[in-house]
């Protein structure tokens, strides 16, 4: 072939590539959809990159669907997803950094609508069919939303006028008190009464409460992570606290060794034992007088455990493992005896789970 | 299809070329220069050279585009008015050493260079030196050394360049300069200020509304200010010595703009940054016969402020975060250099730089204070016993606080196999470490006082050619290289919710670097210059298992493709130019396993612009009017997950350069 020729085939080559497409476009959209009983697990995905997601497991005949929210609905959850709650019909995915709440069909995976205006929502607190609190990692208010208009009624100021500003976080209701614990650089559960829609005080506990739950006797659980080396606030060992919702005093405290931190307190179904992470999983009965000597799941991986949750139905414990925090988490599903059932992949940082009854319940 | 189009695409080019120097060959073989001796400082060394032509075709680009379209270098962008990181062969850009006129311009607290923030105007050199070839410019170059200086003006007289450029999105230009070249003082001062609402529309194919359409949206927060200015001086007196100096302020404040997956309503969350930087270094050199001696001493100070602002509920925004962060270093050097003969060449510099670095938030109140000095010793040596073959060994010690760091050696060595065409093959190697940033050991929350440097070993080997003859010269070079980097130092959450660096990963980066330049002088005043890199990347994890379930060993490491390259096409005819960039990137991974699902994965990227230039030549001096397409293709598209890019956009620039008295420059 002459030079002439091949300079022609070459220029035809080039053109080819020059003139290529980028492969970026809409998500393909699929049908899946859900059936009996199931396990919503959510996804953070990194802070900054939007690679939230949310995966369905079906409990019965132990599937996995991954990314459900954007194959169905090909639009992509967000950034930070953050929790999930489901009442009446309706799932609600708080997507903290995206500052929205999404609202779906938990059986088809299908977005029905979101609610808007929040700055940087943690969790979703259901108070009645038209009445719902929102917390916040910045925001100065609690947002007060009507979960059926999917709109903000109302906001309640939280703040304290010598204080920083407290990030609320979980909620947890006794009588007609909602009690949250605020995490960062913090050391309180605020109370707020939910007939007035106002602060009500609240309870200084230790360092970053990192989650707060209710047992069978009304007793409010606190877990903390004592801060860290170097912290302005200093550090202390982390501890776990039972608190009577009754007389806003801490009844017990169980301290971890300086160094040690707490977190992913839950209960299982008949809320008579407490579970939580502390490098390893522990439980322990919510009328034991002493920490338990052997933890429930130990930990031999170098990694920390990101995420947990106990079948209310069946008292499986599920364990989230974010691995490198890059790429694929892996869920265990133990028996109620600590015998490994299952394990399956789920998105990008497993951190929060949402159990469903198949029913919209 | 990615790999056999470039096969093809490579192969056929070749040919092409081939045939076509063959014919020249034929006809005009005794018109071949022969221009094999280089300089002995150059011995084994791979390094490219950007041209002034190619610093003048992007005046008004910063200097991540120029890399992204002129070398093998990755660029990681995160969006137009954005961060831009470089990256070499598959590393960290960290791992990428920058020096302005030899100072050290990595920042002490991030390791890294934002190659947005600095404008191509600028800059008068280019020189990018991969793997052991960055050894002899500076320490910790474990994927390469990209080395930038500013020249003083050779045209004697005085000089002067303003261009006004404008472009889509409300983007204003201003670049001026001013150069004085007497017999033995001169000086340059140059002048950016850039302006953009930056709110370029863009469809969401990834965010449709709930009746299905995707939604046409508009860049939200991006709007940016960057100001510069520079002012050099250069004098030298009779008995040889040249003395220099450079001062450059840069003022910055850009918006950090949304997520197109960011639901909240534009203006009721902020995210901002502005910074405050002077650099100024002095240098001093005096050449004898057979031997230079050189000292140099700068300074560094950065005042950067990051915040965050959200809507507080009553309307106002309220600041909900502010970090502020100030680093000052200060920087001294001195080197000396010997040829005892035309065989030999020994070499030696000492440097030292002290950083002060103070980090604070303020309501959150976690900060750090920590002052580090580091010093740097190099030890360098070329031989060339025979015309044909050079031989050349580096030494760097380095410290930092109180380490002592292992020496790092680095051996070249090179040889001509064929005089006539500049054919040589050259090979390096070097065990080389990079220590860690101020901020990987002593940030708040999260700084580990106990981390360890990371340790790299690297060879490479090449064969480089070229052929010049009077209406067409032809250069390429073919590289392979082969590098371990262990104690990777990677940042992993902890069980406190707060990020910590670790030296976790072992990665295995190998690959293979294409270059080539062509330019054809046709008669009638036609003009053809071509610039093609290609390169081929992979950038292997192979570190321990963090559980069992870690699918990430044996992956391409996140973010770096394994294929790219870049062609620039440049045709000239009396006085029009009209040029052609494209930019192309294999599939990226954002995931340590490589997932491939919808919401991880980054498909190939291939990028095109045009430029059209005219230039006129009046008696007054010269104007030249620059039209540019960027995104010719008008692709919908993402460089980073989540951050939009513009589609089809379009920017014109005026350049006016009058003449004075004799002179008759700065109409290229």
């Amino acid at each position: 072939m002459s030079g002439k020729w091949l300079n022609v085939l070459a220029v035809v080559v080039w053109a080819t590539i020059l003139t290529a497409c980028m492969d970026y476009g809409p998500i393909e959209r699929e049908s899946i959809s859900s059936s009996g009983r199931g396990l919503f697990i959510v996804c953070e995905g990194n802070f900054m990159y939007g690679n939230a997601s949310l995966s369905y497991y079906d409990i019965d005949s132990m599937k996995v669907q991954n990314t459900v929210f954007a194959r169905v609905n090909g639009k992509r959850l967000g950034d930070v997803a953050q929790s999930m709650a489901v009442r009446d019909g309706r799932g609600y995915i708080v997507v903290n950094n995206s500052g929205v709440i999404y609202v779906i069909d938990p059986e088809t995976f299908e977005w029905i609508g979101e609610i808007k205006g929040l700055l940087s929502p943690r969790y979703i607190h259901f108070l009645d069919d038209r009445k719902a609190y929102v917390t916040d990692l910045y925001s100065p208010y609690i947002s007060v939303i009507d979960p059926l208009e999917m709109r903000i009624t109302k906001r309640i100021p939280v703040g304290f006028a010598d204080k920083t500003q407290p990030s609320t976080e979980q909620m947890v209701q006794w009588d007609k008190y909602v009690f949250t614990n605020c995490w960062s650089y913090d050391d309180k559960i605020l109370i707020i009464d939910t007939e007035r829609d106002t602060l009500d005080g609240y309870i200084e506990v230790g360092m970053q409460p990192t989650s707060i739950v209710i047992d069978c006797n009304e007793k409010i659980w606190v877990v903390t992570d004592g801060g860290y080396e170097n912290s302005p606030m200093g550090q202390e060992p982390g501890a776990l606290y039972r608190i009577d919702p009754a007389t806003r005093r801490i009844e017990q405290t169980f301290p971890f060794a300086f160094g040690e931190s707490g977190s992913e307190l839950c209960t299982n179904g008949r809320r008579d034992t407490i579970f939580f992470i502390q490098k390893h999983v522990w439980s322990m009965n919510v009328n034991a007088t002493e920490f338990p000597q052997q933890p429930f799941l130990e930990n031999d991986t170098k990694n920390y455990w990101y995420g947990l949750a106990v079948d209310p139905k069946t008292s499986e414990v599920y364990l989230a493992d974010a691995i490198d925090y890059t790429q694929s988490g892996v869920i265990y599903r133990y028996s109620p005896k600590g015998v490994l059932l299952d394990r399956f992949e789920v998105g990008i940082i497993p951190g929060a789970f949402c159990f469903t009854e198949g029913d919209g319940h | 299809m990615d790999i056999k189009k470039w096969l093809l695409a490579g192969v056929f080019s070749l040919f092409a070329v081939a045939a076509a120097a063959q014919e020249m060959r034929e006809v005009k073989i005794d018109e071949v220069e022969v221009n094999a001796r280089r300089k002995l400082s150059e011995v084994g060394v791979t390094r490219t050279s950007l041209d002034s032509a190619v610093l003048r075709d992007n005046v008004t680009s910063s200097m991540a585009d120029l890399l992204a379209q002129n070398t093998t270098i990755f660029i990681k962008s995160y969006g137009r008015g954005s961060m831009a990181s470089a990256s070499f062969r598959g590393t960290a850009p960290s791992h990428t050493q920058v020096l302005w006129n030899g100072m050290k311009l990595n920042s002490p607290m991030l390791g890294m260079v934002d190659f947005s923030m600095i404008p191509s105007y600028f800059i008068d050199g280019v020189d990018i030196c991969p793997g052991a070839s960055s050894v002899n410019v500076s320490g910790g170059g474990l994927g390469g050394a990209i080395a930038l200086s500013t020249r003083p003006p050779e045209e004697p007289g005085w000089g002067l360049r303003f261009i006004q450029g404008y472009g889509s999105f409300d983007t204003w230009d201003e670049f001026l300069r001013v150069d004085y070249a007497g017999e033995r003082f001169q000086s340059t001062t140059r002048f950016s200020y850039t302006v953009s609402e930056n709110d370029f529309p863009y469809i969401d194919y990834q965010d449709p509304t709930l009746e299905g359409t995707y939604p046409r949206k508009r860049n939200r927060n991006g709007r940016y200010r960057d100001l510069h200015a520079m002012q050099e001086i250069y004098w030298q007196t009779r008995k040889g010595d040249r003395f220099g100096a450079a001062v450059w302020f840069v003022s910055s404040k850009r918006g950090i703009p949304m997520l197109n997956i960011d639901q909240r309503e534009s203006g009721r969350a902020r995210n901002e940054q502005t910074e405050s930087t002077l650099r100024a270094v002095a240098s001093w050199n005096r050449v004898r016969s057979n031997a230079k001696f050189g000292a140099k001493a700068g300074w560094i100070y950065t005042n950067s402020i990051y915040t965050f602002e959200g809507d507080n509920g009553n309307e106002a925004l309220m600041e909900m975060q502010h970090a502020q962060s100030i680093v000052k270093s200060g920087f001294a050097e001195a080197d000396a250099s010997w040829f005892p003969n035309e065989k030999w060449m020994i070499e030696g510099s000492l440097s030292a730089q002290l950083h002060s670095a103070y980090n604070r938030e303020r309501y959150t109140k976690t900060h750090y204070d920590k002052m580090r000095a580091e010093l740097s010793l190099l030890a360098q040596a070329k031989y060339r016993p025979w015309e044909r073959l050079g031989i050349g060994a580096d030494v760097r010690w380095e410290s930092y606080g109180r380490h002592v760091c292992a020496p790092v050696p680095a051996g070249f060595v090179e040889v001509i196999l064929w005089p006539r065409y500049n054919l040589l093959l050259k090979a390096s190697v070097t065990r080389n470490l990079r220590f860690p940033t101020l901020n990987d050991l002593y940030f708040q929350p999260g700084g580990n006082p106990d981390l360890k440097s990371e340790k790299g070993y690297t060879w490479d080997g090449g064969i480089e050619w070229s052929v010049r003859k009077r209406w067409f010269d032809f250069s390429a070079d073919f590289t392979a290289y082969n590098s371990h980097i262990r104690d990777w130092i990677l940042w992993l959450p902890t069980a406190r919710g707060f990020w910590t660096p670790v030296n976790v990963n072992k990665v295995h980066s190998y690959g293979v670097e294409l270059r080539g330049k062509l330019a054809l002088r046709f008669g009638k005043g036609w003009t053809l210059d071509l610039n093609a890199n290609w390169s081929w990347t992979p950038s292997i994890n192979y570190g321990d298992k963090k559980s069992w379930s870690d699918e990430s060993i044996g992956k391409q490491l996140p973010y770096i493709p394994r294929y790219s390259s870049n062609v620039v096409g440049r045709l000239g005819w009396r006085g029009f130019s009209f040029v052609y960039k494209y930019v192309y990137y294999s599939e990226r991974f954002t995931t340590t396993s490589n997932d491939t699902d919808v919401i991880t994965r980054l498909g190939s990227y291939y990028m095109s612009d045009i430029i059209l230039e005219k230039l006129f030549r009046f008696g007054f001096g010269d104007l030249s009017v620059k039209f540019c397409v960027y995104n010719l293709y008008d692709e919908a598209y993402v460089s980073v997950l989540s951050r939009p890019m513009p589609g089809r956009n379009y920017g014109v620039a005026l350049s006016i350069a009058p003449r004075w008295g004799s002179k008759n420059h700065r109409s290229e």
